[in-house]
């Protein structure tokens, strides 16, 4: 009996949405398979991969990655950098100073740093917080004041701040409202509805539906994500159809695996590597299991996901 | 004259005026004179957005103006009303915007005239987020400087956006009283037409946050009626310009409070004669909830207290309900009732108690709200013990009118009086359950007497009557169930199915929790599910409840059975009370509580059995449930009831004896049923004994079907 291959395409998509302006914008989503099933369907838009900054500028960064900024001074001089690189699609600038139990930098001078990047190159934009949910709302809203007309996605709203972050990001400037929620379909879905219903376009939010590096509980992350990308197809819930931007780098630079030293860990191996695959693998699993864009900080890294997108793409 | 003359002929009155102006504006500049506000891209904002026609010259202003007329119709109804007062404001623009041409600068300190697109970018952001939880027009001379700058002070001590037209400027400045856009105080104009740049403001808020389209004015109103909680105090003498105007308030869903002896509309147009209570009505009118955000007491307020023991050697004094008269109680009312904020202490204070003496204490937190029900009573006082013991130096026991309060001295000595446990009960009731109290007023009553009288006058009737509300609700008696997912996060696939009379399998969750969860947290873990397709009633499966537990497990379940073990049984996330299972040889089920850790006659502890049951599976033959649940008409209803129960732990057998042997008498007319239940006295392990035992006692489950 011959074989006949049985599409799994499905009815339902996930949305396409715009992020950035003119040629360098890009499109996260659209796809109508699982992730990567190119052979049940077309996927139009291949995943996108970012690359991460922060306002610390060089010496918030690890050794192996101040060594491919070299030359660079500012928190600008490194962005005109990073996108550079090969396979950089946008640039995510993280606000992590602003941290009130951290080093606690005003907004007024965060907003300044936001404003310069975004004058200084011409891909698209995501901005990350500091993770403080009420700095956040303040940092990110004025954030989106500052970039308005560079249809930036802000990332993101959580349960606790998503009111002012989605009537500002969403609402007063256009921008593009990230939905962060902590690795439960549930949670992720009440904040895309809660948002929706705040008035935000549900067209224009993406997810960041939980993360974490590969080891600490991101079997959890894994089966969040396949599950919400299987709800919103196979189940065509129109409420999770939204596409899915996972910051890596800020999970995979901080564990053990790529910060202990090789004095300390002879057994491990290279420390430059080591971060690097963590990275890697984080990103992998999460591209693999629905994840539209990730976020990377190793230009290595950066490299090694593209390569894989086109092989599989 | 009726009110609809007073509208007409000031709406008349404007409309003559303006296009006076603007005939006397095309004679002396022309009609390609461009008008426009200062930076705003909605052109004629107002105009716009009621009609989606921009307007960019006199010429198209002539015009604009001949649609207003049309808007101007006759009728002694409320429509023609309204939209008379719609077509004043708009009038009232077109007389403002004039002012503008040439680039002029018709506005000085301290008045601001049109506002920015940005600046309502800014204000939008509070206003969405509830932050500026209103918006208030002053309209006119209050009557003396005193009394309008104290009203104007009230609303920006609650964070309200005050913005001011006409005499109530003057009256600022003669005061002193410092107004600008970053103290929330803009004086706009002292003409009254100015009042529509605060217009502008709510209409440009629609167009921005509210994606409204141009030109949809039905979706206009709707949307600042619902979204702007804006409304309009607007001091004597009116006359009919004001009058016109507020018709358009109106329309756009602000109510118009004045204390002038004028027309009164119910909701909208309200005459207040006392200044002083203007702020009160407004916000009452306006239905806006404030937000409370620290709690006035002199000691900390946090869960890290919550499990502080206070020794009697560390006492200032103490309330003992097993001892004296105690209760706690919430108590809804009408609207008109409550005062909002009221704290009444009622009999002697901490202060004139001796040290380390014992006293009668009872505490009524009345609340009102249009969507309170008086089913969410238990479920606010139920949290009262948490609220209370988060207060540092305060420990509280106890439920209803089995309560004990002890105040330690440290606590005491800072200054804690017994008006603050009205300060911490109001402060949590009205900011934790906000989506439905919109009022609530606290009694503290330390009266002996008095809290002898309540306790058995008032709490017990209360606390009977909730409790045969709860035995009389059955799931026939019910329109819908509740489902809840707050356990997905660790059992994704799981669904409880709560009725009446089958709680969640927690136990936490009964059907009136379920219903409040949903009532208070609409997009939350509890939603309703309908039970109007019914497909087998006896083992209680029905078309909606499939579907619920299809859309909510994400596919992961088909269908299931409230009633039945056997049958499509409701799965069990992890947190389950109690497990029941089949033992085969006895033709019944045993029953094994989480705290009982022995074995039993199934051949398997709890956890061996819990390992079997939970994780969002269904596993017909054993099922995850609450203690609550084993009385239940509907426990397993399908295989034939609770006489199927054959062994349970002593402990869970006397928790739950008198109400299991009030239901056997009830289903069966078996007397002391429970006692022909084995435990693990009489046998742990052995089906044999087990059988005996049963033989012995006659237990109906070997007189029924086999289950299998």
């Amino acid at each position: 009996m011959p074989f006949t291959a049985k599409s799994g395409k499905f009815n339902a998509k996930i949305n396409t949405v715009e992020v950035g302006t003119g040629d360098k914008a890009i499109k996260l989503g659209g796809e109508n398979v699982f992730p990567f099933y190119t052979f049940d369907d077309a996927i139009e838009n291949a995943p996108k991969v970012g690359i991460e900054i922060t306002d610390g500028g060089m010496e918030a960064e690890p050794d192996c990655v101040q060594k491919l900024y070299e030359g660079c001074t500012t928190v600008v001089d490194m962005a005109k950098k990073a996108v550079t690189f090969d396979g950089v699609d946008f640039l995510s600038i993280r606000l992590e100073g602003g941290d009130p139990n951290g080093k606690n930098k005003s907004t007024e001078e965060l907003i300044q740093i936001v404003r310069d990047v975004a004058d200084a190159v011409n891909v698209p934009l995501v901005v990350c917080g500091c993770k403080n949910v009420e700095k956040d709302a303040e940092l990110l809203d004025k954030a989106a004041a500052a970039l308005e007309g560079k249809n930036a996605v802000i990332l993101a709203a959580k349960e606790e701040n998503y009111k002012t972050i989605g009537a500002s990001a969403g609402l007063a400037y256009k921008q593009v409202v990230g939905a962060e929620s902590a690795v439960d379909i549930n949670l992720a879905k009440q904040l895309n509805v809660l948002l929706t219903q705040l008035g935000v376009d549900s067209k224009t939010i993406v997810m960041n539906a939980g993360t974490a590096a590969v080891g600490y509980g991101f079997d959890y992350v894994i089966s969040t994500l396949d599950r919400v990308k299987a709800a919103a197809l196979s189940q065509g819930d129109t409420t999770l159809q939204m596409p899915i931007i996972t910051p890596v780098a800020s999970e995979t630079w901080t564990v053990k695996e790529s910060t202990a030293t090789e004095e300390d860990m002879p057994a491990w191996g290279n420390l430059e590597e080591r971060g690097i695959d963590m990275e890697v693998e984080t990103a992998a699993a999460v591209l693999a299991a629905g994840s539209d864009a990730v976020i990377l900080k190793h230009p290595e890294s950066v490299r090694a996901i593209k390569t894989m997108i086109s092989e599989l793409i | 004259m009726t009110l609809f003359d007073v509208i007409f002929k000031g709406n008349d009155a404007v409309y003559g005026l303006t296009e006076q102006a603007i005939d006397n504006a095309i004679a002396q500049y022309g009609e390609d004179k461009p008008v426009a506000f200062p930076d705003t891209a909605y052109s004629l904002p107002c105009y716009y957005a009621v009609t989606g026609t921009k307007v960019g010259n006199l010429g198209d202003l002539k015009t604009a103006l001949g649609v207003v007329k049309t808007l101007m119709t006759r009728n002694p109804r409320m429509n023609d009303a309204f939209m008379s007062g719609v077509a004043t404001a708009l009038c009232a623009e077109f007389i403002e915007v004039l002012k503008y041409i040439d680039g002029a600068a018709p506005y000085s300190e301290p008045c601001y005239g049109h506002l920015a697109d940005a600046v309502i970018r800014e204000l939008g952001v509070p206003l969405v987020t509830g932050d500026i939880p209103g918006v208030a027009v002053i309209l006119g001379a209050a009557p003396t400087a005193e009394e309008g700058v104290a009203l104007v002070k009230s609303y920006q001590a609650q964070g309200i956006l005050v913005t001011l037209v006409g005499g109530i400027i003057d009256q600022c400045e003669e005061l002193g009283y410092k107004t600008g856009a970053n103290v929330r105080v803009i004086p706009l104009g002292k003409d009254v037409t100015a009042v529509i740049h605060v217009v502008s403001v709510a209409i440009r808020a629609a167009l921005i946050f509210g994606n409204i389209t141009p030109g949809d004015a039905a979706g206009l109103m709707k949307y600042t009626m619902e979204r702007v909680p804006a409304f309009v105090n607007a001091f004597a003498p009116l006359d009919e310009v004001i009058v016109a105007a507020g018709a358009g308030a109106i329309a756009l869903g602000f109510p118009v409070i004045t204390n002038e002896e004028t027309f009164r509309v119910p909701k909208s147009l309200i005459v207040q004669k006392d200044v002083s209570k203007f702020n009160a009505t407004s916000l009452e009118a306006r239905d806006i909830k404030l937000k409370i955000t620290d709690i006035d007491i002199p000691v900390a307020f946090a869960s890290a207290f919550e499990g502080e023991i206070i020794r009697r050697g560390d006492m200032q004094v103490e309330f003992d309900g097993s001892r004296v008269d105690c209760f706690e109680l919430v108590h809804n009312k009408e609207l008109s009732e409550v005062e909002d904020h009221k704290i009444e202490v009622i009999g002697p204070d901490l202060d004139e108690f001796e040290v380390g003496s014992k006293h009668s204490i009872g505490y009524i937190v009345e609340v009102a709200g249009k969507s309170m029900q008086a089913d969410f009573e238990p479920v606010f006082e139920r949290k009262f013990h948490s609220y209370l013991n988060c207060i540092e130096g305060l420990m509280h026991t106890g439920q209803r009118d089995m309560i004990r309060i002890r105040v330690s001295k440290d606590t005491f000595n800072a200054g804690f009086r017994l008006k603050h446990i009205g300060e911490v009960l109001y402060a949590k009731v009205k900011s934790e359950f906000a989506a439905v109290v919109d009022k609530c007023q606290v009694k503290v009553i330390t009266d002996p007497e008095m809290c002898t009288k309540l306790r058995h006058e008032l709490a017990i009737p209360m606390f009977d009557k909730r409790d045969e509300r709860l035995t009389t609700l059955t799931d026939e008696g019910v329109d819908v169930y509740y489902s809840c997912i707050m356990c997905q996060a660790f059992s994704p696939s799981h669904v409880c199915v709560v009725t009446p009379e089958r709680l969640g399998l927690c136990g936490a969750v009964s059907w009136l929790d379920a219903k409040a969860t949903n009532e208070l947290d609409p997009q939350g873990p509890c939603q309703v599910i309908t039970k109007e397709k019914v497909i087998d009633e006896r083992i209680g499966e029905y078309e909606d409840v499939n579907e619920a537990v299809r859309k909510f497990s994400q596919g992961a379940l088909e269908d299931v059975s409230l009633y039945s073990i056997i049958e499509k049984p409701m799965t069990s996330c992890g947190c389950f009370e109690c497990i029941c299972g089949i033992e085969p040889l006895s033709n019944g089920v045993c029953i094994a509580n989480r705290e009982y850790a022995g074995m039993t006659p199934i051949g398997m502890t709890f956890s061996e059995l819990a390992s079997m049951t939970g994780g969002g599976v269904q596993t017909p033959g054993f099922m995850g449930h609450g203690k609550h649940f084993i009385s239940s008409k509907k426990f397993m209803k399908a295989e034939g009831g609770i006489a199927r129960i054959v062994w349970m732990p002593k402990d869970l057998k006397d928790q739950v004896a008198d109400r299991l042997n009030e239901s056997a008498k009830e289903l069966y007319g078996i007397d002391n049923f429970v006692d022909m239940i084995a435990d693990e006295t009489v046998v742990t392990e052995d089906p044999e004994a087990l059988l005996a035992f049963l033989t012995e006692k006659g237990h109906p489950a070997l007189e029924m079907e086999p289950m299998m």
